[in-house]
């Protein structure tokens, strides 16, 4: 059980890590990683919504009719979601300004539904929390490097603060959407070169 | 119990749906107040931004109360007018009861046919000088867009401006507010009173070489349709507010012909100089008194100078 547990919280962080393993909730990631302040927000609100939706659809999981039970599960998702934005534009507005519409895709996000699907619809509501918190983690973890070599390089700052030189001349490629996706294929490389039993023959 | 019949889908669905309804409104509920200054701070700060008071960031770094104070500081006074331009009510300008005219809409049919409306006009004082700030709303494609244009003290022209945007898309359309260089355009443009039904135009494909005037700017390349409807935004808002920006222009080209220099110095200053300079041939003020008036006011001149510059 042990053992389980912390592979439930262990495993989507490196080894089954939903983008660059399962390349879920791409969309999102080349989105809001052009400043490091945006991502850390969005991977905390994924990390709440996966957390908080596997949890509760875990404790419905008995009572859940099977037809609608998609529906259900979207229901509850998006009370998540709205919640998360609530809460943001009273408590941290300019953040979720910046981050407009993502927060709202996050219903759409596949790393959401994917868990209460695969793990929270046949599990405790403890442990279910915990695998949709380690997704969220996961998820959050991946942006978060993404932003920081986008925000290093696109405009020599972190987190708003100057670190790079003023003669450095920010790279505006870095701060388009394609570079955001050439640094996933690079994290995805580096994952594949450590990790070989992922590489297909 | 058989969770797969009719009747249990049917009740449990709509329970479901009742209980995140009801959470959901009493959460935002909740929150309302918070959010509402939220709300307000950004406004005022857009409309700081706009009347070249600070970057739109370092107001925000400020904080919300911190807003709401330096808006007491610099407004002169705030209040609304109506399609002719008069006065119609003042806004409350102090403290926490800071009051705007911002819940109007962008498809407003009375603005658009000029019918009731309480236009709001801020007024702030920037190194002693009057700014006239305006707000202008719109459509873009995917949602509203809305704005803030500043006035120098006579209306005349455009000292500054900050757009907004509620779902534009990000690196296109949100760029009339990412991008500095846009707004930093209207400076120095001027709204043209003379043709009300396109007094300003965003040109798509920018402004060609040699046909620059004083009432366009560039567009955004990718974001024609937002372009568009900022065009648009403006145009009928300023339509709207031509008659109070006409005559606050009007009064400030009296203020100087009546003090005029050469030619006009044997009349009283309570004469009144009807229209442009042209008009003021029949208290034989010279064409040259525009623009060379200052300075060589009288003093009785300087009552009428800020009496017109109350107005």
């Amino acid at each position: 059980m042990n053992e389980n547990l912390k592979n439930t919280i262990l495993n989507p962080i490196f080894k089954g890590n939903p983008i660059s393993v399962l390349v879920l909730g791409i969309c999102s990631s080349l989105a809001v990683t052009v400043q490091l302040k945006g991502a850390c927000v969005m991977a905390l609100s994924v990390i709440a919504v996966t957390g908080l939706s596997s949890f509760v659809v875990s404790l419905l999981r008995n009572t859940i009719p099977n037809r609608v039970r998609i529906i259900v599960q979207l229901v509850v998702v998006a009370l998540m979601v709205i919640l998360v934005d609530q809460f943001l534009k009273a408590y941290a507005y300019s953040i979720d300004k910046q981050l407009s519409v993502y927060i709202g895709l996050i219903i759409t996000n596949c790393i959401v539904m994917g868990r209460i699907e695969a793990f929270a619809l046949g599990n405790k509501p403890g442990v279910s929390l915990l695998d949709g918190l380690a997704n969220g983690a996961g998820y959050g973890m991946i942006l978060v490097i993404v932003a920081f070599f986008r925000e290093l390089l696109g405009s020599g700052t972190l987190f708003g603060f100057r670190v790079l030189p003023e003669s450095y001349i920010p790279n505006n490629l870095v701060i388009l959407p394609p570079m955001a996706l050439i640094l996933l294929g690079c994290i995805v490389w580096i994952q594949r070169s450590i990790q070989k039993d992922l590489q297909e023959k | 119990m058989n969770t797969n019949s009719n009747a249990y889908t049917i009740i449990y669905s709509t329970i479901v749906v009742v209980v995140v309804a009801a959470a959901l409104a009493f959460v935002a509920m909740t929150l309302k107040p918070k959010q509402e200054a939220n709300i307000k701070a950004e406004t005022i700060s857009q409309m700081l931004s706009a009347a070249q008071f600070a970057s739109k960031e370092d107001l925000t770094a400020l904080g919300n109360e911190n807003i709401l104070k330096m808006y007491s500081e610099k407004i002169v006074n705030a209040f609304t007018i109506d399609a002719q331009g008069n006065k119609v009510r003042d806004l409350e300008t102090q403290g926490s009861n800071i009051e705007l005219a911002d819940n109007l809409k962008a498809q407003n049919y009375n603005i658009k046919d000029g019918s009731s409306v309480e236009l709001p006009v801020y007024v702030f004082e920037k190194d002693g000088r009057n700014v006239n700030v305006v707000p202008v709303y719109g459509a873009g494609l995917w949602g509203p867009v809305w704005g803030y244009i500043a006035f120098n003290a006579d209306c005349s022209e455009i000292v500054g401006a900050y757009f907004d945007h509620d779902s534009e898309t990000p690196g296109l359309g949100a760029k009339i507010k990412d991008e500095a260089w846009f707004r930093e355009q209207f400076a120095g443009k001027r709204i043209n009173f003379d043709n009300p039904d396109n007094p300003f135009n965003i040109v798509k494909g920018g402004v060609p070489q040699g046909e620059e005037g004083a009432s366009m700017v560039d567009a955004i390349s990718g974001a024609t349709m937002t372009c568009n409807g900022l065009d648009a935004a403006i145009d009928i808002w300023m339509k709207a507010y031509i008659p109070f920006l006409s005559a606050k222009a009007a009064a400030a080209r009296e203020t100087e012909c009546n003090c005029g220099g050469e030619g006009c110095e044997e009349h009283s200053c309570g004469d009144t100089c009807t229209g442009n300079c042209t008009g003021a041939e029949e208290h034989s003020c010279t064409g040259s008194c525009t623009g060379t008036c200052t300075g060589t006011c009288g003093s009785s001149c300087g009552v009428t100078n800020t009496k017109a510059e109350e107005e």
